[in-house]
């Protein structure tokens, strides 16, 4: 296989999965840069949680392949490409719910650095820094204490943010990270998760409904439709693209 | 001759593990005292020959009687308990039909008592008939026919009648069944019984051949088990296929390794296990 | 747990240890029992409230334990206290072996064949009459002179039972505890978190069953004697219960259920012993029908707490 080119985080080739008769993700081409921050935006439908879900490894592909930071992961199981760096959040919550959010953030840092078999200490005094700093920084530094399961749905978000973060992925996948929040609140996470990745460099892809939020975080845009790339560049690019309105945005943006 | 003896035991097998699979495709409740009410009907064939008239027909009477009791046993239990459970964690259920276990089995003890009990064939069936050479048990005979007829039945009921196509409905989408106005909790009862009967038939049946004894339940329900994994859990075919299977496996695996054989099904059921989790006619379930 | 647990441990024994000071024999040898079966229980809840994964079929690596025990004891010459740390091993095997299957499987198939594997040991023992003695089991499997009498073999146990408790109680505190939580609130997120959760759980299965055959091992020479329902329902049926009777997200819940349950065979058994699985099964069957909840401390119920779980 040829060498992918310098500064290529992710890329996918000829990317496809179909499910009995239904091509779901049909020949996706997917490169996104180092430090990117790609929305992936497309109807109901159009593909995005499979193409996700092909690229952690959660669902296996029928053809094509998966390139993380030049090296071929199309395969790999999940804990695995998280080993490699690769973090992501669910569109249905995931955490641990009857951990308190500081031990679920501290059973992260313990399983990245790989003292998750280790029965000789005791758990409870380890990383504790770490994950205080990383709680203030998400903004649950004041609710550390409570078992996860009983936060409020954004917290919670900002808690399974912290949980992937905490890993120290240098590729961070959010599907639907906003999804049940309010506007506000969207526009919140998302910023941080922008701050972040500009302070880290990590290269954030993450899928989204609300355009607004796509809009003022994204650098790039993919959008997908009927599980293929229907267009792809920058969010003025995107907005103004004509296939995308058409298909996607509704009527055409009234100019500014 | 060996074939003939594992299709007999494969069917037997078949009875004993479809209603399992059948009460669980239905009402997702996998009942762990299954094999107990293999042995009660295998002991109220006991007691049914022995208060029975010695007569030609008693045998047949009684085996007719016995799952009966079963079938009665299983709505009982089903109205009483399970009813009360349907709403809970699969795990509680599971519980439940494990405390069972040790409950139908204390009391058959109460009421049997701790001896070993026996059925002697009718007579008529009480020799053997000579097949491809060698003898082969008679009453054996009678497990190969009845078995297939129970499983065409049961093919024509799914397949033929309106209860039966419920009964596929239900094991594929239970909440649209009810939203369809169907009564689901009657349907539930009416699966159990049925699946109680097939139980108490296997045990009728299997009481002349066996030590009618304490420890019948464990048995079967290991067996049940491995072929209800291997053939899917819910599937009637799988059962069927799974049964046959395995019976097979027991006769000629009874020919290479004696003790084992019990080994050769657990290699069996690994080997399904690792290739395909759910069965080989199963569901994944999520 | 706080980190006062091992003191907890510790004060517990201390105060058993004072036991026969006070109370007649009859009742060290409840108490030992008591003490063997909230490690058969503390181990099983290692596996079920810890790890998420119920097992309906532990007797399986008690009968191990306390087989391998009574075999090496009688039929290869080893001295007692050699044959004790060697017998878990056995269990441990045996859990590795049906475990590896086992752990691939979700819930119901996971209880079933659990069921079904310990119904395999089962048969296993009662059919190879040659090694194992068959119904008639095994006899006069007895500890050494030194650890004969009821007090010191009670002191034993305890002992033995202490250890075992605190090294349970490490490795659920442990960072291999975290991530077994971890793995039974969400395998998705954990396994996003680099956790192998299949492996996690097989190595989780094996460690349950090891100190399960502790257990057996130790029950085999207090009874002076194993038989083959060591591996039966009633058994397997035990430790469930007992651990969903104390709490299944407590260390210490099991134990307590240990307590109680153990009272009420003795005060049931006394008057009709063979009415005591009947007994079991059915205030089971009530308790699951009568309270909303089931049991304290439930494996799918959700509490909140002033303190952490752990």
């Amino acid at each position: 296989m040829a060498d992918a080119p310098d500064g290529v985080t992710l890329r996918t080739v000829s990317l496809k999965k179909h499910f009995g008769g239904v091509q779901a993700v049909g020949g996706v081409d997917l490169a996104v840069p180092r430090g990117d921050v790609r929305a992936i935006i497309g109807p109901n439908g159009a593909g995005k949680t499979t193409l996700f879900n092909l690229i952690t490894g959660d669902l296996a592909h029928d053809s094509g392949a998966i390139y993380f930071d030049d090296h071929e992961v199309s395969g790999l199981r999940p804990h695995q490409l998280t080993r490699r760096g690769m973090g992501r959040t669910f569109q249905i919550t995931s955490i641990f719910r009857r951990l308190t959010a500081f031990e679920n953030v501290q059973t992260a840092f313990l399983t990245h650095h790989r003292r998750h078999y280790n029965v000789l200490v005791r758990a409870k005094s380890l990383y504790r820094g770490e994950t205080s700093a990383l709680l203030d920084r998400v903004g649950l530094g004041e609710q550390a204490a409570k078992p996860s399961g009983i936060l409020a749905h954004g917290d919670q978000r900002r808690l399974e943010l912290a949980i992937a973060l905490a890993s120290s992925p240098r590729l961070l996948l959010l599907d639907e990270p906003t999804a049940g929040m309010a506007p506000r609140e969207r526009h919140e996470i998302m910023a941080l998760v922008a701050d972040i990745a500009r302070e880290t460099g990590l290269t954030v892809v993450f899928t989204e409904h609300d355009m607004d939020v796509v809009f003022a975080v994204a650098k790039r845009i993919t959008v997908l439709h009927q599980g293929l790339v229907l267009a792809e560049g920058a969010p003025a690019e995107v907005r103004a693209n004509a296939d995308v309105q058409r298909v996607y945005l509704g009527n055409p943006e009234p100019a500014h | 001759m060996q074939v003939l003896s594992g299709l007999s035991v494969g069917m037997f097998l078949f009875l004993v593990s479809v209603g399992m699979s059948l009460i669980f495709g239905v009402t997702r409740i996998v009942n762990l005292a299954h094999g107990s009410f293999y042995m009660v009907g295998a002991y109220l064939m006991v007691t049914m020959v022995e208060i029975l008239p010695d007569r030609p027909w008693s045998f047949w009477v009684a085996l007719l009687v016995a799952p009966l009791g079963v079938a009665l046993l299983g709505g009982i239990i089903e109205v009483g308990l399970l009813r009360l459970i349907y709403h809970r964690d699969p795990l509680m259920q599971l519980i439940l039909t494990f405390g069972l276990i040790l409950v139908v089995s204390t009391l058959v003890l109460i009421v049997w008592g701790p001896d070993n009990k026996s059925v002697s064939r009718p007579d008529i069936l009480a020799g053997s008939v000579k097949v491809f050479g060698q003898p082969f048990p008679s009453y054996y005979l009678l497990v190969l026919v009845l078995a297939p007829l129970v499983a065409v039945g049961m093919w024509l009921i799914f397949y033929r009648t309106r209860w039966g196509m419920l009964i596929r409905a239900a094991t594929v989408d239970r909440e649209m069944l009810g939203a369809l106005g169907v009564d689901v909790s009657a349907l539930y009862t009416q699966v159990f019984v049925f699946g109680s009967w097939l139980a108490g038939l296997g045990g009728a049946l299997a009481a002349p051949t066996v030590a009618v004894a304490m420890g019948m339940d464990g048995d079967v329900l290991t067996t049940a088990f491995v072929v209800v994994v291997i053939g899917g859990l819910g599937s009637f075919a799988g059962s069927f296929v799974s049964a046959l299977l395995v019976g097979l496996l027991q006769s000629f695996g009874i020919l290479v390794f004696p003790a084992i054989s019990i080994v050769l099904l657990f290699a069996l059921m690994a080997v399904v296990l690792i290739v395909r989790p759910w069965g080989l006619f199963g569901r994944a379930e999520e | 747990m706080t980190a006062s647990a091992p003191r907890v441990i510790a004060a517990i024994l201390i105060v058993l240890a004072m036991a026969p000071l006070l109370l007649p024999p009859f009742f060290l040898q409840l108490l030992t029992e008591i003490a063997i079966v909230g490690l058969f229980a503390t181990a099983f809840n290692l596996l079920m409230g810890f790890g998420g994964m119920v097992s309906f079929g532990h007797a399986a690596y008690f009968a191990l334990g306390a087989y391998a025990a009574a075999l090496l004891v009688k039929k290869a010459g080893v001295p007692m206290l050699l044959a004790l740390p060697v017998a878990p091993l056995v269990a441990a095997a045996g859990a590795l072996l049906f475990g590896f299957f086992i752990v691939r499987l979700s819930h119901t198939y996971f209880a079933m064949l659990s069921l079904a594997f310990a119904q395999i040991v089962f048969t296993v023992i009662f059919k190879w009459k040659s090694l194992t003695g068959g119904d008639d089991g095994l006899l006069n499997v007895w500890p050494p002179a030194l650890l004969k009498s009821p007090m010191a073999y009670y002191y034993f146990t305890l002992a033995v039972v202490g250890l075992c408790l605190l090294a349970l109680h490490a490795i659920i505190s442990s960072p291999f505890g975290y991530a077994l939580r971890a793995a039974r609130e969400s395998p998705r997120r954990a396994r996003f978190i680099g956790v192998d959760v299949r492996r996690h759980q097989l190595v989780a299965f094996v460690l349950s069953g090891l100190f399960s055959g502790v257990a057996g091992a130790l029950f085999a020479f207090y009874n002076g004697s194993v038989f083959p329902d060591f591996a039966y329902f009633p058994k397997s049926f035990e430790p469930l219960v007992v651990a969903l009777l104390g709490g299944v997200h407590s260390f210490f819940g099991p134990l307590a259920g240990a307590l109680g349950f153990k009272i009420l065979e003795w005060l049931i058994s006394r008057q009709w012993p063979v009415y005591w699985p009947l007994f079991l099964g059915g205030i089971v069957v009530l308790v699951i029908i009568v309270l909303p909840q089931g049991f304290v401390g439930l494996v799918s119920g959700w509490r909140w707490r002033t303190r952490p779980t752990v």
